[in-house]
């Protein structure tokens, strides 16, 4: 899909102002730079055990929308929504912890890829049954709009997720209760091995928002800058008490449902044409064009996310892993425990 | 003081942190304008405002994923399924949400999800079920089922106050049956703790819920063949308080395990194999165990009379003990 | 029709007998009447006559096996009763009280004589270990271990015979008050041990276990440690009257009532008379109570093989000193020979037990309970003592009192005991 052309840009322009744009792309390098390494290096090399989701390709829905949260909002990002991490205060550090199982991690080793958060920061990550979350984004939603401070919740979710009840007794509640929440469909076309065609029978998911009572919408997820038009439109409206949207974000899945995944079942020609429509390059070549960054600059950023990176990773690596004794502790909250490690 | 039912006992101890503390709050289907299918919650809405009794669509599921949502942002919120039957629509949100929340990330889950179980009103296999032990056996759930109307008034406020999530029990069967003096201050009945029911030296028999009434029903008809029956009413089976159990069963020598459950899995397996591994050598006779078979609860009196236990099984089965 | 031969009850509150001995063997023709073979039980050890004339065929309970009363030990062949006693239970081999056959109490005593090394496996304390089981439950099994019961001896009241928590504590219980009441150290008889029981040799010991008998005794013994309050005061009687008497009238006694005139008479006598004029020697004590036992029955400790037995004098007080001495002669003979009743080692109130027989001087006897005084008497022995201000040879004889202070006081035994010395020293009564 043709991104847009730098007048456009320049017309709509009022934000994101220039240091959010810098900001969204260090975000999105950062992502794919962290997944690669990930994905690719420490899952192969057995540093990392278990399974590895990550979200090549699809990493502009996750920049273009967390970006604009303030605080006292809440975001729930799926597993393809590594960015929302960093946006909320997480570091690095917190992120090669949790992946490698060690003691000293945001989870002290009981859960792993990035099933970690913070309240406080207003992050809360998913569990594996995919779309439980929504509802727990009514209940974030109701509270903030109790509170009446104009908070937000967004949640993230797959376009196989909508598949699951939950998801559709959330979205029914949201509307019901006008609640300030922002479903966010990541459909990057396949759901594991299960193409969308498979899925559902209609043509845009955004189509059941209105038969639920909310405002739908469908926009080219690999463009950070409509991700982040759309997000903004939704942000809004929600912050007004006007209640919750639905944005479903096309883009495509650029690896398999998870490392070990090689998506064989996946026709080769579509992977070589979302090559050509990455997110992250389509970016790229715009701030390049609107002179906001240059080659000289890029380079700068690769190498500082290179170094960002690499000395977390050494830090994960030579940090302790948890002593197994741990296993059998804090299974309950006693006397106003919240147990956090905040990351380092 | 106040002669109050179970039912009006649980109103009461809601009511009371509804007015303690702000960040308590309702979410159910039917409690507000209607005050609830049992009218646990009658009055509420009125009292306390349409943002802290909210009427839900219903989507059992949203609604316990709400509250586990709501809780995490500070609030303690009350999820009230109409027939405890129904929890299992929300199964996933409480045993894969609330439940592992703490022990995977941190938070603390301060929910309550309470509502009518059990059997005895002819409810059929949807309005009856004991199904307990789904979150007995869920490492990160309390569990908890008061007999008399003194402790669901302590122990829903207890829970409530519970910074864990929290599945609470009331038997529909005893709502309106039994009666009890109700202090109208405040008071707790701490989670964990048992309490004698009735004290005896021959056996011990070992139960919660409304089977507390039935064991104390057959002890009394005991007492009169020289049977000394003593009664001990868990209060509640995550935690449990298995020191009470022990002590009960080397003060009696012989043991019965009663509950209207059904028997696979029922939590008298479980007290039978603690009692057995913690007090083996001071068993006079084998551990016995009163339950309801295993099948659905039936609907057609005869069939539902066949399926609880009652004081005659129970009388029957002390017999056999005292025999041995 | 065979007759059966059964394990008789020999004393109300008697569940169970061991056979001790076969006095014939299978074949064998034995009259009615005659002897047949000996048993063990807790009050008394006996010498059971055949209930029948015939021929012995078949033994069915073996030496040293335990079973019930009544049980079916062996069948005679011939005329006679079908079956001896009331109703029998058919039992074959080996019947045991709770249906599973009795685990031998000990190991059949080894033919060798005494000294000689045997290899056997060491026998088990408890009766668990040692052969099939005796049902019980793990609580029960806890308390014979704590309390040093044997579960052979117990009655099963439970399902099946099983011993119940009920069971044991009654027998514990019933064992304390069986020593206490029936006033003797324990009438059993221990089996004729016709070599050293069946040992283990573990580096330097020998693991014997104790015999019926002897574990009555040890429990006896500590018991009445625990009950009494026990002071032991020392008396030294001169013993000349009592010797010239003696030596005056032996022959002739002997002549007359076909008795050797002992001096346990003189001191039998000696005792009755101080404790009708001290009446406390001759009570026992009941919670808070002192109950004043009206008969004065003399328990005489007879020393056996392997252990103590008291026959029991009932009556004393009205006997004559012929009366006495036939008594003591009668009951003497028959405990070592085991033919006392069980009447005869039951109601003691006052004992007399003789450790000079074996030439100690003087003991500090543990009192008999329940009981509260028992009278010791040392080896007669010449001593020089001083009369008169000058040395003079003397039979002397000390003689202890161990009393219960808890309701005698010293000063009260003393006065006893002056009374019996007096008695002795002073003898003037007659005796024919």
């Amino acid at each position: 899909m043709p991104g847009l052309k730098a007048a456009t840009i320049a017309k709509k322009v009022v934000e994101p102002d220039v240091k959010t744009l810098e900001r969204m792309l260090y975000y999105l390098k950062l992502t794919r730079e962290a997944e690669q390494l990930l994905e690719r290096v420490l899952y192969r090399q057995g540093k990392i055990v278990g399974g590895v989701y990550v979200g090549r390709g699809q990493e502009a829905i996750a920049v273009g929308s967390a970006i604009q949260l303030v605080e006292g909002d809440v975001v729930f990002p799926s597993h393809r929504d590594f960015a929302a991490w960093i946006i909320r205060g997480f570091t690095l550090r917190d992120v090669f912890l949790n992946w490698l199982g060690r003691a000293h991690g945001p989870t002290r080793g009981r859960e792993n890829t990035n099933h970690f958060g913070d309240v406080r920061r207003g992050l809360i990550p998913v569990i594996s049954p995919l779309g439980d979350t929504c509802p727990l984004a009514c209940g974030t939603a109701l509270v903030q709009k109790q509170r009446a401070r104009g908070n937000v919740t967004l949640v993230h979710f797959g376009e196989g997720t909508t598949s699951r009840g939950d998801v559709h007794e959330a979205m029914n509640l949201a509307a019901v209760w006008t609640l300030p929440v922002i479903f966010i469909c990541n459909n990057n076309a396949y759901a594991y091995s299960t193409p969308t065609r498979q899925q559902y029978a209609v043509k845009d998911l955004s189509a059941r928002a209105p038969a639920y009572g909310m405002p739908g919408m469908t926009i080219d997820g690999n463009d950070v800058l409509k991700v982040y038009d759309a997000a903004r439109q939704a942000i809004k409206r929600a912050r007004a008490g006007k209640g919750p949207s639905f944005i479903e974000c096309k883009t495509f899945r650029m690896t398999g449902h998870s490392a070990h995944d090689a998506a064989q079942y996946v026709p080769k020609e579509l992977f070589e044409m979302a090559a050509k429509d990455d997110p992250l390059a389509r970016f790229e070549k715009e701030l390049v064009a609107m002179k906001i960054v240059d080659s000289k600059r890029l380079g700068q950023l690769e190498q500082q996310i290179a170094k960002e990176i690499d000395e977390a990773v050494a830090f994960a690596e030579s940090s302790s892993l948890p002593e197994g004794a741990d296993a059998v502790k804090g299974v309950y909250c006693e006397a106003g425990c919240v147990w956090q490690a905040t990351g380092v | 003081m106040p002669v109050l039912t179970h039912l009006e006992a649980v109103r009461q101890g809601i009511w009371e942190e509804m007015e303690r503390d702000p960040s308590v709050f309702l979410l159910g289907e039917d409690i507000g304008v209607y005050g609830g299918a049992f009218k646990v919650t009658q009055g509420m809405l009125e009292k306390f405002g349409a943002d802290r009794v909210i009427d839900t669509p219903i989507s059992e599921s949203a609604i316990v994923g709400a509250a586990v949502g709501a809780a995490l942002m500070g609030m303690r919120p009350v999820v009230e399924m109409q027939f405890m039957d129904f929890i299992a629509c929300g199964f996933d949100q409480i045993v894969n949400m609330a439940a592992k929340m703490h022990y995977r990330w941190g938070p603390a889950v301060p929910i309550v999800i309470r509502g009518p179980s059990g059997a005895g009103v002819h409810g059929g296999p949807f309005h009856s079920q004991s199904n307990e032990m789904w979150f007995v056996h869920t490492p990160g759930l309390k569990v908890v089922v008061p007999a008399t109307a003194y402790d669901a008034k302590g122990l829903i406020k207890a829970s409530i106050r519970d910074d864990n999530p929290v599945i609470f029990y009331e038997h529909k069967f005893l709502y309106r049956r039994i009666k009890d003096d109700v202090p109208e201050e405040d008071y707790l009945v701490p989670i964990g703790k048992a309490r004698i029911a009735r004290e005896g030296t021959d056996i011990a028999v070992i139960t919660y819920g409304a089977m507390v009434w039935t064991a104390l029903e057959a002890a009394q008809e005991l007492e009169k063949e020289g049977i000394s029956v003593e009664v001990i009413d868990l209060r509640s089976l995550v935690p449990y308080d298995e020191e009470a159990v022990l002590s009960s069963v080397r003060k009696c020598s012989k043991v019965i395990l009663l509950h209207e459950d059904t028997r696979i899995g029922g939590f008298a397996g479980e007290l039978a194999a603690v009692i057995s591994e913690k007090a083996f050598e001071d068993l006079d006779g084998p551990i016995f165990r009163v339950t309801a078979p295993d099948t659905p609860v039936p609907f057609s009196p005869p069939l539902e009379e066949y399926f609880l236990p009652n004081a005659q099984r129970v009388i029957d089965a002390a017999r056999r003990l005292a025999a041995y | 029709m065979p007759t059966r031969v059964i394990m008789p009850q020999l004393g109300e509150s008697v569940a169970e007998g061991t056979v001790i001995r076969w006095l014939k063997k299978v074949g064998d023709k034995v009259e009615r009447d005659e002897p047949l073979f000996e048993i063990s039980t807790d009050k008394v050890d006996a010498e059971i006559p055949s209930p029948a004339a015939g021929t012995l065929t078949k033994i069915l309970v073996k030496e040293n096996q335990t079973v019930e009363v009544n049980a079916v030990v062996a069948e005679i062949n011939g005329e006679g009763p079908v079956t001896a006693g009331v109703s029998v239970p058919a039992h074959e081999a080996a019947p045991h009280p709770l249906g599973v056959p009795a685990p031998p109490r000990d190991h059949e005593p080894a033919a060798s004589p005494a000294g000689a090394p045997l290899i056997a496996p060491a026998p088990s304390a408890s009766a668990e270990g040692a052969g099939p089981k005796i049902r019980s439950s793990p609580l029960v099994r806890r308390i014979a271990k704590e309390k040093h019961v044997d579960l052979a001896l117990v009655k099963g009241t439970g399902q099946g015979g099983r011993i119940s928590k009920e069971d044991i504590l009654k027998y514990v219980a019933g064992r304390s008050a069986a020593a206490a009441t029936t006033g003797s150290v324990t009438p059993a008889a221990p089996p004729p041990v016709k070599g050293p029981s069946p040992i283990a040799f573990s580096r330097q010991v020998q693991v014997v276990p104790m015999t019926p008998m002897r574990k009555q005794i040890a429990e006896h013994m500590i018991l009445s440690r625990r009950t009494s309050a026990h002071v032991t005061t020392v008396f030294e009687v001169e013993m000349t009257r009592i010797a010239e008497t003696r030596a005056q009238y032996a022959a002739e006694f002997e002549r007359r009532h076909g008795l050797k005139l002992t001096y346990t008479p003189f001191f039998a006598k000696a005792a009755i008379e101080a404790i009708k004029q001290f009446p406390i020697i001759n009570a026992s004590v009941e919670g808070d109570n002192i109950v004043y036992e009206r008969d004065v029955n003399i328990g005489m400790a007879v020393a056996l093989d392997t252990g103590l037995i008291v026959p029991v004098l009932r009556h004393a007080d009205e006997k004559s000193f012929l009366g006495l001495a036939r008594a003591v002669t009668d009951l003497a003979e028959r405990a070592r020979s085991k033919r006392l009743s069980v009447d005869e080692v039951q109601g003691g109130t006052f004992t007399i037990t003789n450790p000079g027989v074996f030439g100690s001087l003087f003991g500090t006897p543990i009192i008999n309970q329940p009981q509260v005084a028992i009278l010791g008497v040392g080896a007669i022995e010449k001593r020089a003592v001083v009369r008169n201000d000058a040395i003079a040879i003397r039979p002397m004889v000390y003689l202890v009192l161990s009393f219960d202070h808890r309701v005698i006081d010293g000063a009260v035994a003393d006065q006893f005991m002056a009374k019996i010395k007096a008695s002795l020293e002073n003898w003037s009564e007659a005796v024919q």
